[in-house]
């Protein structure tokens, strides 16, 4: 069909500048060899990433982030994909309701999610600390990776198992030979957005957060005062670790669907996460 | 008389996607009342040709007219055709009412009159007390004859159908078939139809269109189509006969003499072959008779029981392809064995000659 | 089965205890910063009596109201064309569409304050092109900007929302609308609207939950004009230390929010519209 959607063209197109105009602006003038925030821009230089990149407060924060996405994305794979099997696999009447309980998350905003946790920590005195946002961040990040697995597994074709089992693989070999190959790529790419959702989060950290803080905390407290550049140059990195990590689940997903052949439509519903 | 008016006229039109030629100058009359429908195998550009009339594509060359008037740069919602598609396209969100009505209340016809003519129109295509299902609810053939139903409320001129039956068991098609007969004769409209089933044209149509590669190969009744082909490729694709390469060695009293792989028969002198000169040979499957002597010998390769008889492919001399005979049960109970040596009969003016390149 | 039982466990410690423990308190009375019994209403009493409340509840509503039509009226287009438009564009704008939901929230909210500010890039822009003498002070501190924020943020999820609602209805029914006589707008009323209402109302209620419980934005771009029902219960917890307080606010925004979402899919049910199954 030839849709005539010049309209729809020109909305899209001004969509498009209106997502990614302030995002190019903030990566541009992290580049900037002045102090200056506003137009007209003078210049490219590397001074602000090097005064960044000294500042021992934005080491300790980055290593920060980066120890609780890594421990947020470990714990999340093990426990999601575990649970994905389980709740994938069962025809029990808990699945309703274990579905419920595991997808809750998802659905309320992130300050309740924040307020709650910070205080369930107060009142069973544990101190705020990096574990407390690991725990948070895995509340947080435990639906979506479970979206993914169960998805993942849902297009599973029984019928691949069905033939290693009537060719004599048992269990254990079905797993590792047939359904593993099939949807690893998918978790891993599940393992990359729960690292990168994890690294990016501020609105539950906020609250449970102790005295070390994270790179969103960093870039929190610099908003509260700093008008320098180095606040872009805080951000630029931050957007492209997390950019970096999604275009790998990107392309983990993209060669999961394209292995199974599917067409250019079913490649778009399969890879985008939603 | 009315039904030799034109209710719609395609004129030399052209059409390419990108570099591929869908259509090449095709003109086609259709006329007012009469149930036409466009043969020919996949891509050969008659559902393209189906989406220019209706509006859905809009033809690189050429002319679409109503009647009258030029309607080539109409836009498909201000025609006043309408279209049953191949795949049924019922609304999900309205019941079987809803759907019916959907022209008449986009057109802006008052309550009163609508439900009147939605109920008709059920009525037409039997389907009266299903408004109020919704579109799930209803079989493959149940949901075509709603299509048709929303499609024949708006009264439009002309009717074009893409290959309506083409998703439903061939039982329901067979009952359809019937269905369809009967509401182009009682709705009076102009049907265009297209399909890939030879059989669906012959037992449908006023007139057939066999289209080949984007091109008009033969226009005629279902009768010309199948006993006077005007092509190797109509004759083939029309009830699959044998097309068999020959020479003309003499023509006289109506009667042909021809060569086939060394062996000369004489048929009826009839279609533009019928001169001294290369020519093929179409003889139709079932006009073949297996005897014990024949006009040409065959070795039996291939045998199968149909239930009214037996259908053989056999090899011939000076013939590439396996020679098709299909044979009623009544003349041999058995079936032949395989590798059996048998002549092949037929009546000589069940035979048509056409025209053959040298070397083709 | 069994499979599924340390993420259940992990989830009743982690998730369901906070959320009781959350709720208990709503109940229970102030200390400063502790809370102690008896149980009382008094919490939810004060949080629906409270002036401040009921103007940041307003605030809240028509920022999230606002941001959510907004969104949704632009996605609606974004998502058609990329349902329906044809070609290799149509898989780069899909891609930097989801890109773009993981530029950071906070980057996000900053990168608005740079270009709406008193010297950011708008007002440097339109100054230097000679169109304005002074900067625009309207630009910023103001419900405007958080609008402007969070529709920024929360697009990219209504478009890949709508991008699925879209999914089912195939060009062959908007085919067969226009071959019935439905122009444009028609096609628009007619088939499209009723088909992705309730998508379109997935992703209306996921942006306005998200907008009016918002307490970042409306700190950094809002002024005073802007500031939200979020934002003081923020502060209940952290500033103020009245914990019955922030909780009973926060579970009357969750309860206004869950009513929200009954009356959408009892309006839906009405229309007809929760149940259409595409073949």
């Amino acid at each position: 069909m030839t849709v005539r959607s010049r309209g729809a063209l020109a909305i899209t197109i001004a969509a498009l500048l209106f997502l990614y105009v302030p995002l190019v602006v903030v990566v541009l003038f992290s580049f900037h060899n002045t102090g200056s925030l506003s137009l007209p821009f003078t210049g490219f230089s590397l001074r602000w990433y090097r005064f960044v990149l000294s500042d021992p407060g934005f080491r300790s924060a980055l290593e920060n982030s980066l120890f609780v996405a890594a421990w947020t994305s470990a714990v999340t794979l093990v426990l999601g994909t575990l649970a994905s099997f389980g709740l994938a696999r069962t025809r029990s009447r808990l699945r309703g309701p274990l579905a419920l309980l595991f997808f809750l998350p998802i659905t309320l905003p992130g300050l309740f999610i924040g307020l709650a946790m910070l205080v369930f920590f107060v009142r069973t005195t544990l101190n705020l600390s990096l574990t407390t946002v690991i725990i948070a961040h895995c509340v947080y990040v435990f639906p979506y990776f479970l979206l993914i697995a169960i998805a993942a597994l849902e297009r599973l074709d029984p019928a691949l198992e069905e033939a290693a089992a009537d060719l004599g693989a048992n269990g254990w070999l079905r797993f590792w030979r047939v359904t593993m190959p099939q949807i690893w790529p998918l978790l891993a790419g599940a393992t990359c957005l729960a690292f990168a959702l994890s690294f990016d989060e501020f609105v539950i950290t906020f609250f449970v957060i102790g005295p070390d803080g994270t790179l969103p905390l960093y870039i929190w407290s610099q908003l509260r005062r700093t008008v320098d550049p180095s606040i872009n140059v805080v951000s630029t990195l931050l957007m492209t670790v997390t950019l970096v990590l999604w275009l790998a689940a990107f392309l983990f997903a993209l060669r999961a669907a394209r292995r199974r052949a599917a067409s250019g439509d079913e490649l778009v519903a399969e890879v985008v996460p939603l | 008389m009315s039904e030799q008016l034109a209710a719609v006229t395609v004129e030399r039109i052209t059409h390419r996607f990108g570099s591929v030629v869908a259509l090449d100058d095709v003109s086609l009359t259709f006329r007012q009342g009469e149930f036409v429908t466009m043969l020919g195998p996949s891509g050969c550009g008659k559902t393209t040709l189906l989406r220019i009339v209706a509006g859905f594509e809009r033809p690189t060359a050429g002319r679409v007219l109503l009647g009258d008037a030029d309607i080539t740069r109409v836009a498909p919602h201000r025609r006043p055709l309408n279209m049953v598609f191949q795949r049924p396209t019922l609304f999900p969100h309205l019941d079987v009412a809803g759907n019916v009505a959907f022209g008449l209340r986009v057109a802006g016809v008052e309550r009163a009159q609508r439900d009147a003519r939605v109920a008709e129109a059920l009525q037409l295509v039997r389907l009266e007390g299903y408004g109020k299902r919704r579109a799930d609810e209803l079989s493959g053939g149940q949901m075509q004859r709603i299509a048709l139903a929303r499609a024949l409320v708006n009264r439009p001129r002309v009717l074009l159908l893409d290959e309506p039956l083409s998703a439903l068991d061939l039982k329901i098609r067979l009952e359809m078939e019937v269905e369809l007969r009967r509401i182009h004769r009682e709705s009076g409209a102009t049907f265009v139809y297209v399909t890939h089933d030879q059989r669906e044209a012959l037992a449908l149509s006023d007139r057939v269109v066999v289209f080949n590669e984007g091109r008009v190969d033969q226009v005629g009744t279902p009768d010309e189509i199948y006993h006077q082909p005007a092509s190797p490729f109509a004759a083939r694709f029309v009830g699959d006969a044998n097309v068999l390469p020959v020479s003309v060695v003499r023509v006289d009293d109506g009667q042909a003499e021809v060569t086939i792989g060394g062996e000369t028969v004489r048929v009826q002198a009839r279609g533009d072959g019928a001169r001294v000169g290369p020519a093929w040979l179409v003889v139709r499957a079932e006009v073949v008779r297996l005897t014990e002597r024949g006009l040409l010998r065959g070795i039996v390769r291939d045998g199968a029981f149909r239930g009214t008889g037996f259908t053989y492919q056999l090899e011939v001399a000076g013939v590439d392809e396996p020679f098709k005979a299909e044979v009623t049960s009544e003349g041999q109970a058995v079936l032949l064995p395989l590798g059996s040596e048998i002549g092949l009969q037929w009546d000589p003016s069940a035979c048509v000659l056409l025209e053959r390149e040298e070397g083709a | 089965m069994l499979l599924t039982l340390p993420a259940t466990a992990a989830m009743a410690v982690f998730f369901v205890a906070p959320i009781a423990i959350f709720v208990v308190y709503s109940f229970l009375t102030a200390q400063l910063y502790d809370v102690s019994r008896p149980f009382t209403f008094d919490a939810y009493a004060a949080a629906l009596d409270s002036p401040l409340n009921r103007t940041l509840a307003r605030n809240s509503i028509e920022i999230g109201l606002l941001s959510a039509v907004c969104s949704v009226a632009l996605a609606l287009p974004v998502a058609y064309w990329l349902r329906y438009a044809t070609g290799r564009w149509r898989m780069v704008v899909l891609f930097l569409i989801t890109a773009s939901m993981f530029a950071s929230y906070l980057v996000r909210i900053y990168a608005w304050r740079t270009m709406l500010g008193e010297h950011g890039v708008v007002n440097s822009a339109l100054q230097s092109l000679g169109l304005i003498d002074h900067p625009l002070g309207f630009l910023i501190f103001n419900r405007f900007a958080v609008t402007v924020a969070l529709v920024h943020i929360f697009l990219p999820y209504a478009v890949l929302v709508l991008f699925a609602g879209f999914q089912p209805i195939r060009p062959g029914l908007l085919e067969a609308a226009q071959d019935l006589g439905a122009g444009s707008y028609m096609r628009f009323r007619r088939v499209i609207l009723p088909l992705v209402a309730a998508p379109a109302l997935s992703a209306f209620l996921f942006v306005f939950v998200l907008s009016a419980s918002d307490y970042v934005t409306p700190q950094f771009v809002g002024g005073s004009s802007g500031v939200m029902l979020g934002v003081q219960v923020q502060a209940n917890f952290t500033t103020v230390g009245n914990y019955p307080l922030g909780a009973a606010t926060s579970l009357l925004m969750l309860a206004a929010f869950v009513a929200l979402y009954l009356a959408m899919r009892i309006g839906l049910r009405l229309a007809r519209l929760d149940r259409v199954r595409f073949s």
